[in-house]
Parts: structure tokens; C-alpha cells; sequence
């Protein structure tokens, strides 16, 4: 071998030496600096991204009494990745949870799917299950901290409403929200949703390859802690409306009372209503089902949705238009005998004396005067004819707050409807008149109201002439008034100085001994003023309501209590709103046997019952 | 470098400092990757022997001993006991298939009490001694057969036995004398053939049988030619009557026998007839070389159909899915391919500075197998990031050169043998382990020199390196020199 040879070799092998190590650096730098994928991968690899959830924010009443309290309870959360392949009992994790196997297995099933997922096994574990839970150690399971919703005086369902879990349709719409987060679904829940929620946060946590947590990443500089939902006071008086549901119980109705000097919102119970609990924790799918089973539809609020005929309590209205349109003055008496008859026509009308002005006839509440009075507004002749005058009630009756939703802060609040000619045109194909549409004259016919509409109407005479905007919510922690909106007066289309000579009707028919149909609501001491309605309908018995404020020249409390097929007014739903008035005003009862003879009245329901 | 005062012979007189330095560095990188990459705090007290780190400590100053008595032994004795450490070396190989221990599916080593001991890592050194001591020969040259044949016997002999151990990773190791047996002036010819079939027997799963046969023919066709120096007329007839025999032989068959001989059949026939004339013709001209290229060429083929075979039943289901995986034929980040994806993520996620000492994020956690030990590259790119690893592999490399240049100053030709043995030798493990790592050689259980955690690798490997500075230093020590 020439020495030339030789010194090519040993250049080759040296060249060949560095080459090697050249392409092993070149990979090295390659994988270590241009290829951005593996900094990601590593992180997956060993962060875990552990949702911090906010605890909703509390609901308490306007005394500051919990209506609504979050409780600590566990998610459990598995992530089929970090089980290991010598898996674990499943037996003894069932029992210490208290979940059945077919659940277990299905939510392992789930997880397979997609091992890096952390997947919900289930959910409402308590506290002191979690502890046991933690001590077994079971790798790859693991709880997360949530708050449930309690209600400890078990009030208000369809009031405060519920929360449940989002599902991919609110997602798609909410994009601020991921899967396995709660969204209030109704009631104060869903109107104050943005509110309540607070904001989750995260914490970021390392772990091993077994899944095990080896601690938080960079000492949690990345961190977030929950910012818990704040709390609500509701103008609800707890006391006020736990007793309204007690009263209410068997019986199908709503009842509304409104402060109305301030448009809050005292009670709101919707009959037959439910458990709020029901509504939490592993049975509420069970219960919800059950719940929509019942033909008595307890899920549906009839406070704010049904459409009722408002009955007599609408000839307050009627008085109050045919004053502003000048075709009545207070003094103007009708005679009444057994009703009203005009032709084929006839409104009848119970027994009282006759003639009677204004102020008696809406204590008496008779049917003919108010026949009269109508067809006086809507035959004026100031108006083309029949359909302009009707329209031009309308527009009063609109400014009531009757036939359109009141724009409150509750949500899901139903509109009623207020008639215009056009539906009579279309439905009497343009001929008919004043006498044809009669009925509306008593609150009866094409009319539809909500209880909270009405309350709205006892407000509104309560403060002469406007009202606030009934809500739900007082104040909000952390600020200083809620919507400006709530803080404006309404006015009707009447103006305020028609009002007295129907307060006053109101107050004859309560507080004069004979003097009208509300007697049974005198409260001493406490001017109630009172207005009875009796409402024909189709499904079997009178739906019975009362409309009431209290005391008369300083309104503290407007109510409406509406009790379908209660028969008379008087009957059932006056001595509801009485009671409810005189625990408001007075704090006692005078009355048990009263409240025993109220809650033991049960009525039947023929359509609702029917198997 | 400059002890020219023989009076003043001091134990390190002569001794490349260089060398020296250079595996200082490397194992004091081993001992703090080892710290970080193995740091268990299960385990009480920092300075507990349980913690693998505290054993590294013990093993370097075991192997810091050793290698100060190799520089105090006279050099001639490796020279004259280098056939007798053959042996020694080859005994535990054969013991250790009887009694050994089977770690991993692999039963290559011995265990007394809880130290285990690999003698396929001494069986390396012994290798190295012995085909030195073969190659220095004076009547020895690379250019006769027969010499090969010794040379090529003396590393296949354990090589077969720890591939018998089913350590495929350490004996694959002894491959790597081809870089010395090319230095000492093997037929580049020769070299390139042989490493290209090392390459096609990686990739011949990519490939059909066929186009394979083909590739040879036509590799050692050339070869052949630019061995015996021209003659491309005569091969490009022999290429070409092979191909427009088998062509003719396939259309026959197709006429009169109904397709019975497939194109690969009647390829594997023309070229049996092609290389017997070849040696005929080999025979009659007096061209041995010719006979090497056909031994070769004939190995090669008879390797190339059997590959399947060889692929089925010789290689461990782990190792064929760990082949399979490399070559992407199989694509399983979570079962085959965990453990060089982990590798990958760990090292890729190092960055430029890295995450700084005992704060990798996926070696802490056990993401990557096997960390401390054949997986330990992984920790140095993680924890000291690009620059870091730039660092061990300049170290690496550096003494890799350096041994080379130490064996090229060598007047002994054994010394310079052994010098490009050892270089080989840590070429091959850095090469495959880094490369494994990174995803750019199959996954083989072989450690990173001085790096990996590991008693005999760390002694072994020292007493490799060692004996080459020894070697080195030996002419110039005036009063142990022999001549």
C-alpha cells in the first residue's frame, strides 16, 4: 500500500466520520429547532388542562334569604390513556361511587374513543364520596370540582328555573361555552344566565406516564383561578311566596304580586309547580320526564305564558277608556236588570240594586253597565265606524300592558291577546258590530291576558295611572342599579285623574258592607281595594280571579290571583289574595281557618286529569 | 507531547492529554445526564446507592482505576496476550449462553447478586486485540483471500455468537471493522459492495426480490470491474446475455410451457449459469479476485430471496416490528413506534438552550423508555437543548478523530489497528445510538459511549480507549519502549 493511498484512506474516514456526525446534527438541529410539532406534542404529552369551574352565583330574596345556594359536589372524570394496561376493579369503583357497572363500562366505552379525552363517568358526587374515592387511588379516574344548585326552602321551580348541561345545539350558538359546562335553561337562571355564570378557570398541571399528577406547571404562572358567579337578589319575598304555593297546592293557577311603587316583583307561583331540587343531581332526567308526563304541565309557568280571560277584573279598564274617551263621567249611572239586553243579544247579570254609577258598578261589578260603556267607546261617533272605534279600545288596551309581553327581565313572558278589528273582519267577514263582539265588554271573549298582566293592571290603578316595568331582580353584586328601563314610569293612554272614581269602586266593593262582591278581602285598617272576576270558559267551571292593591292611598302590594275553575272570584281566588295581602302587610294571620279551608280546597280537573 | 527527557519518565509521559480530556468530559456529562435522567425522589437522601447516579460514581472511579492501570502496564503485553484475550473474550460469549441471564429477550448477560455484567461489551475489545494483532502480522496482506478469510473469521466468530444471544445490536457492532480493514487497505471495491448489502438487506423489504437480484447483478457487475481494473466491454456482455437469456427463457416457457417459470425463476436460472461460466472463465484467465466477487455476490443472492426468511424466523417479532416501524411500513405511535416518537418529542421539544438541568418535562415524567440508559441522548437534547447535544456529539466525534489520528502516528501497525478499531467501534455506537434517538437508524439496544448508564459499557469502553492511549504513549516512553 503507497503512502498516497494510505493518506487517501485516512482523508475518506475522517470525511466519512464527519458526515455522520454533520447528518446527525443536522437531524438533531432539525427536529430541535424548525420542527415545531414535538415543543407540542411534549405538551401533550404532559400537561393536563384541568377546567377550574366558577361556582354560580347565589340567589337570595329581597330579605336576603337564600332562594338559590351552590353545593359542593365531584365530577368524575376518566381518561382512558392514563388507566394503564393492568387496569383496576371496576366492582369496587362502582360501590364506592355508587354508579351500576352498565354505566361504568359505557362511559369507558365512550372514553376509548378518544383516550386522550378526559370523559365524564358521572356527575353529583358528594364531598365525602370524593374523599373515599381519592383515597382508592384508581389511576385515570379523577373528580373535578363543581357546585350543584340546592334550594333550601324548596320554592319558586318555575320561578328560579333550572340549569343543565349544555348541549351541542347552545354550543353552536354560544360559542363562550364548551361541553360539560351548566347554562341556567330557565326561569331567573336563564333571564340572569351572564351573571350568574362567573368565569371558569384553569389550572394546568403536569403528570407522568402513567397519568399520575406530578404537580402544577411553571408553579401555575399560567394558571387562572375561577371568578365565581355573583350573587342575585330577586324581589321575591320568600316567606310571601312560599306561602302563595302553599295556598295554590291542588289547584291549577297563578299568582302574581307586584310592589307598585317599584314594578318588583313580590311572588310569582305558577301552579301545580315543582321541587326545584327535582331538577338537580342523577334523577333529574327521571324527574324532568315525569315532570312533562304530568298533564298538569307543572314545567309550563302560568304566571308570565297562559293566556286567561281576565274576566270581570277587565272592567276596570273599560271604566278607565270610557273616561278618558268622554263617554262616561263617575256619576253616570245604567240600570241593570238581570243583565243586558239588546235584540236576540243578552249579558246577564247577578243581583244587585239599580241604577248604579261608576264607583258602584265596579264594586258591584255589573255586567250591563260596562256593556254600555263599551259600546259607547267603540260606537263613538267620533270614529268611521265600528272597526276604527274598536281599534282605537285596542290601542288603550295595549297601553295597559295588555297583549304584548311586558318587556320584563323574566323570560319566556307570553304576550296574551288584545283583539282588533281585523280579526273580526276576517273572522265575520267585515260585518259585525258592537254587539257582536259584546263579550269583550266583561273581559271575556277574544281577550287573553297573563297573570303577571294583570298584577300589572292592579299596579297601575294602585299608582293612578303608570306603571314600572314588573321584574324579577333587585340588585346585582358589584353594581350599583339594575336596567335603567326598570327605573321609568309607563303611563296608559288614560290620563291619571281618571283613576280615583275606580280605586275608589275597588275599595267600595272591599271595604263598604254590601257594597260589592269583594267583601270577604277587607283587611282593618289596610284599605284593600279589591275587583272579582268570574270567567266563562270552555273547559268546564268559572276560572276564578281577583285583582287587588293594598292599603288604597299608599299602594304597598298589587296582586292577581287567577285559579282556573275556581268558580266565582270570590270563591277561591279573593281569599287567596287576601291572605297573602294581609301576610304581606301584617305579617300574622288572623285568618287559619281561612288558610286551612284555602289549602284544602281541592278542585278537580276534568281535562287536565282525564286518563 | 514534548517527553523527550527519558530520566524524568513520569506514568503519564507521553499519554495524549487530548484523549484523555476529551473522556473525562464525556463521562462527566454521563454522571449529570445520568443524575437528571434517573433522579427517583422516591427514594430517600440524595446520596442513597440505590440511586442509579450514585452507582454511575462508583462505576467511574472503577473505571478511572482501571485505566491508570492500563497506562502503568507495559504496551507489549497487549500485543502479546491480545490472542489469548481473544479467547477469553469468546469463553464468557459461549458461558453466557448457557448460564446467562435473559434481560429483554436477550440472554447476553451475567448476573452476581445485583451486578450484572455484559460480556459482549468485553468480547469488543478482545475483537479489536486480536485482529490487530492478525493485521500487524509481517506476512500478512489484506490482498490475499486467504488472509481475509482469517481477518473476516476472527469477527464473525463472536459476532455470531451474540447475534446467537439474540443481542443483534452489540454483535451488528463488530460490523463496523470494515472501517479498519478499508484503512489497512481492504479493495474499496469491496467495501462499498458489502456496506451497500448491509443498506439493501434494510431496505430490501421495500423492495421485490426481483428488482433486488437485478440491483446486485448489476452492483457487483460494476464493482467487479472497477476491481480488476476495466474489462467493461466483457461485463456489459455477461449483464446483457444474462438479461436476454432470462427474457428468452421466460418467453419460452410462456410458449411451450405454459407460464410454468415465472421472470424471477428464469432470472435466477440464467444467473446461476452465468456466474458458473464466470468462474470457469475466472479459472481459465487466473483471476482470483473474481472468485471474491462471486463468493460475495453468490452469498448475496443466496441472502436476498431468503431475506423473507431470514426476516420471519431468524429475527424476534420486536425486532421485525422495530425494522417494519423505521421503514414506515408500519405506523404506530402508540405501540411500535412509542418509543422513538417519545424519543423524538423529548429531544425535539429541547430546543436551542433547552429546559435546563432535571426540568425535562418528558424524562422526569418516564415518557421516554429506557432513559438513562440506551434512550440517554434523549436527556441531553431535552434538558440542554441544541447546543448541548452539539457538545456531546463534538465530544464524541472529537475523540473519535482523535483515536484515529493517534493510530496514524503510529510506527507499529498493530497500534494503529487497534487505534481505528476503537474509533470504529465508538463511530458505530454513536452513529446507531443518536440515530436511533432521532429516528434515523432502527431502534438497537446498544449504549452511547460513556454516556449511557451502565457498569461493564463504562469499563469496557474505557478499557478500549485506554489500551489505544497506552499504545499511543508507549514509543515515546524511552525505557518501556520494546525497541
Amino acid at each position: 500500500m503507497s503512502h498516497n493511498d494510505s493518506y487517501i484512506r485516512r482523508m475518506i474516514l475522517q470525511f466519512i466520520v464527519l458526515l455522520i456526525f454533520g447528518v446527525m446534527a443536522c437531524r438533531v438541529g432539525y427536529i430541535q429547532l424548525f420542527d415545531n410539532q414535538y415543543k407540542s406534542l411534549a405538551a401533550r404529552n404532559v400537561l393536563r388542562y384541568e377546567v377550574q369551574y366558577a361556582p354560580r352565583g347565589e340567589v337570595v330574596d329581597r330579605n336576603g334569604e337564600f332562594l338559590v345556594q351552590s353545593m359542593e359536589c365531584y365530577d368524575l372524570m376518566v381518561v382512558h390513556r392514563d388507566i394503564g394496561k393492568q387496569g383496576f376493579d371496576t366492582m369496587r369503583l362502582c360501590n364506592i361511587v355508587g354508579i351500576s357497572k352498565e354505566r361504568l363500562m359505557r362511559a369507558l366505552r365512550d372514553a376509548r374513543t378518544a383516550p386522550r379525552k378526559a370523559w365524564l363517568v358521572t356527575n353529583y358526587i358528594p364531598k365525602d364520596v370524593k374523599l373515599r374515592f381519592e383515597e382508592c387511588n384508581f389511576p385515570g379516574f379523577y373528580t373535578v370540582f363543581r357546585t350543584a344548585r340546592q334550594y333550601p326552602r324548596k320554592i319558586g321551580g318555575n320561578l328560579l328555573g333550572y340549569v343543565g348541561e349544555v348541549n351541542a345545539d347552545i354550543i353552536k350558538r354560544n360559542p363562550e361555552y364548551k361541553s360539560g359546562d351548566y347554562i341556567g335553561m330557565s326561569g331567573v337562571e336563564a333571564a340572569y344566565e351572564k351573571e350568574l355564570r362567573g368565569k371558569d378557570g384553569v389550572k394546568i398541571l403536569e403528570r407522568d406516564t402513567h397519568g399520575a399528577i406530578k404537580g402544577s406547571y411553571m408553579d401555575g404562572a399560567f394558571d387562572s383561578l375561577p371568578v365565581p358567579g355573583k350573587r342575585l337578589m330577586c324581589t321575591i319575598d320568600a316567606k310571601l311566596q312560599a306561602f302563595a304555593e302553599e295556598l295554590m297546592k291542588d289547584k291549577v293557577g297563578a299568582v302574581v304580586a307586584i310592589e307598585p311603587k317599584t314594578g318588583e316583583i313580590l311572588v310569582m307561583a305558577s301552579s301545580p309547580t315543582y321541587d326545584p331540587d327535582e331538577m338537580v343531581g342523577r334523577e333529574r332526567g327521571n324527574n324532568y320526564m315525569k315532570m312533562l308526563g304530568n298533564k298538569r304541565q307543572p314545567l309550563f309557568n302560568r304566571a308570565v305564558k297562559s293566556k286567561y280571560p281576565p274576566g270581570s277584573t277587565f272592567k276596570l279598564v273599560q271604566g278607565l277608556i270610557g273616561l278618558q274617551e268622554g263617554v262616561l263621567t263617575p256619576d253616570k249611572a245604567y240600570p241593570c236588570h238581570g243583565g243586558y239586553h239588546v235584540g236576540r243579544i243578552s249579558q246577564k247579570c247577578h243581583a244587585h240594586y239599580s241604577p248604579l254609577d261608576l264607583r258602584n258598578a265596579v264594586g258591584h261589578s255589573c255586567n250591563a253597565y260596562f256593556c254600555y260603556v263599551f259600546r259607547d267607546i267603540i260606537d263613538n261617533r267620533k270614529y268611521k265606524n265600528v272597526k276604527e272605534g274598536l281599534d282605537v279600545w285596542s290601542d288603550y288596551v295595549r297601553s295597559f300592558g295588555y297583549g304584548r309581553k311586558l318587556d320584563s327581565d323574566f323570560l319566556g313572558e307570553g304576550p296574551g291577546t288584545v283583539p282588533t278589528s281585523e280579526l273580526y273582519n276576517k273572522r265575520y267577514r267585515g260585518s259585525w258590530n258592537s254587539l257582536t263582539v259584546l263579550s269583550l265588554s266583561i273581559g271575556q271573549g277574544e281577550l287573553g291576558c297573563t297573570p303577571m298582566q294583570m298584577a300589572n293592571l292592579a299596579c297601575i290603578v294602585a299608582n293612578r295611572g303608570y306603571y314600572y316595568i314588573p321584574h324579577i331582580v333587585k340588585a346585582i353584586e358589584g353594581r350599583d342599579s339594575i336596567d335603567q328601563k326598570f327605573y321609568e314610569k309607563h303611563y296608559t293612554k288614560v290620563d291619571p285623574k281618571h283613576f280615583e272614581p275606580i280605586a275608589e269602586g275597588m275599595w267600595r266593593g272591599v271595604n263598604i258592607p254590601g257594597g260589592g262582591t269583594s267583601n270577604r278581602a277587607f283587611l282593618a285598617g289596610y284599605d284593600v281595594c279589591g275587583k272579582t272576576g268570574t270567567a266563562q270558559n270552555p273547559h268546564g267551571r268559572d276560572h276564578s280571579t281577583f285583582l287587588s292593591f293594598a292599603p288604597k292611598d299608599d299602594p304597598k302590594i298589587a296582586i292577581s290571583v287567577y285559579v282556573e275553575n275556581g268558580g266565582f272570584g270570590a270563591t277561591i281566588a279573593l281569599p287567596i289574595a287576601s291572605l297573602i295581602e294581609e301576610m304581606y302587610l301584617t305579617d300574622t294571620i288572623t285568618r287559619p281557618q281561612l288558610v286551612d279551608q284555602v289549602k284544602n280546597m281541592k278542585i278537580y280537573y276534568p281535562h287536565y286529569d282525564r286518563k | 507531547m514534548t517527553g523527550n527527557n527519558i530520566h524524568k519518565a513520569s506514568l503519564f509521559e507521553g499519554v495524549d492529554r487530548v484523549a484523555v480530556l476529551l473522556y473525562i468530559l464525556l463521562t462527566m456529562c454521563g454522571l449529570v445526564v445520568i443524575t437528571s435522567a434517573s433522579f427517583d425522589d422516591s427514594i430517600e437522601g440524595f446520596f442513597s446507592f440505590q440511586h442509579f447516579y450514585i452507582k454511575q460514581v462508583v462505576w467511574m472511579g472503577a473505571a478511572y482505576t482501571i485505566a491508570l492501570a492500563i497506562l502503568l502496564l507495559d504496551s507489549r503485553y497487549y500485543h502479546m496476550y491480545s490472542y489469548y484475550a481473544y479467547a477469553l473474550g469468546i469463553i464468557p460469549l459461549l458461558a453466557v449462553l448457557a448460564f446467562g441471564r435473559e434481560v429483554n429477550g436477550a440472554k447476553a448477560w451475567f448476573e452476581f447478586g445485583s451486578f450484572r455484567f455484559q460480556p459482549a461489551e468485553f468480547a469488543k475489545i478482545a475483537t479489536a486485540l486480536a485482529v490487530a494483532r492478525l493485521m500487524s502480522n509481517y506476512t500478512f496482506s489484506i490482498k490475499r483471500i486467504g488472509d481475509l478469510i482469517r481477518v473476516a473469521s476472527i469477527i464473525l466468530l463472536p459476532l455470531a455468537i451474540i447475534i446467537m444471544q439474540n443481542d443483534t445490536g452489540s454483535g451488528v457492532v463488530l460490523c463496523s471493522f470494515i472501517i479498519v480493514l478499508y484503512r489497512e487497505g481492504l479493495n474499496k471495491w469491496l467495501c462499498i459492495p458489502i456496506i451497500m448489502v448491509a443498506t439493501l438487506f434494510i431496505f430490501s423489504f421495500l423492495f421485490s426480490p426481483m428488482i433486488l437480484l437485478i440491483v446486485l447483478i448489476l452492483l457487483f457487475s460494476i464493482s467487479n470491474a472497477m476491481m480488476i481494473g476495466g474489462y467493461w466491454r466483457t461485463h456489459i456482455i455477461f449483464v446483457a446475455a444474462i438479461a436476454m437469456s432470462s427474457l428468452l427463457l421466460y418467453g419460452v416457457s410462456a410458449i411451450f410451457w405454459d407460464g410454468e417459470l415465472s421472470g424471477y425463476s428464469s432470472l435466477i436460472i440464467c444467473t446461476i449459469i452465468g456466474v458458473i461460466v464466470a468462474a470457469i472463465f475466472a479459472i481459465k484467465k487466473n483471476l482470483t479476485s473474481i472468485f471474491l466477487t462471486l463468493a460475495l455476490f453468490v452469498g448475496s443472492m443466496l441472502f436476498v430471496p431468503t431475506a423473507d426468511v431470514i426476516f420471519e424466523s431468524v429475527l424476534k417479532p420486536h425486532q421485525k416490528e422495530r425494522i417494519l416501524s423505521f421503514l414506515g411500513i408500519i405506523n404506530d405511535p402508540s405501540g411500535v413506534d412509542y418509543n422513538v416518537n417519545q424519543s423524538k418529542i423529548a429531544i425535539g421539544s429541547g430546543g436551542l438552550f433547552g429546559k435546563g438541568f432535571m426540568e425535562g418535562t418528558q424524562i422526569k415524567y418516564n415518557f421516554v423508555p429506557e432513559k438513562h440508559t440506551d434512550f440517554i441522548f434523549c436527556t441531553v437534547g431535552e434538558e440542554w437543548g441544541f447546543i448541548g447535544a452539539m457538545i456531546v456529539m463534538a465530544l464524541l466525534c472529537g475523540l473519535i478523530l482523535r483515536l484515529m489520528k493517534m493510530g496514524e502516528r503510529q510506527q507499529e501497525p498493530f497500534s494503529r489497528i487497534y487505534s481505528y478499531c476503537v474509533a470504529s467501534i465508538l463511530l458505530f455506537h454513536a452513529l446507531v445510538n443518536i440515530g436511533m434517538t432521532v429516528g434515523l437508524i432502527p431502534v438497537m439496544g446498544i449504549p452511547l459511549p460513556f454516556l449511557s448508564y451502565g457498569g461493564s459499557s463504562l469499563v469496557a469502553f474505557t478499557i478500549l480507549v485506554f489500551v489505544a492511549i497506552r499504545l499511543d504513549a508507549s514509543p515515546r516512553k524511552g525505557a518501556m519502549s520494546i525497541r
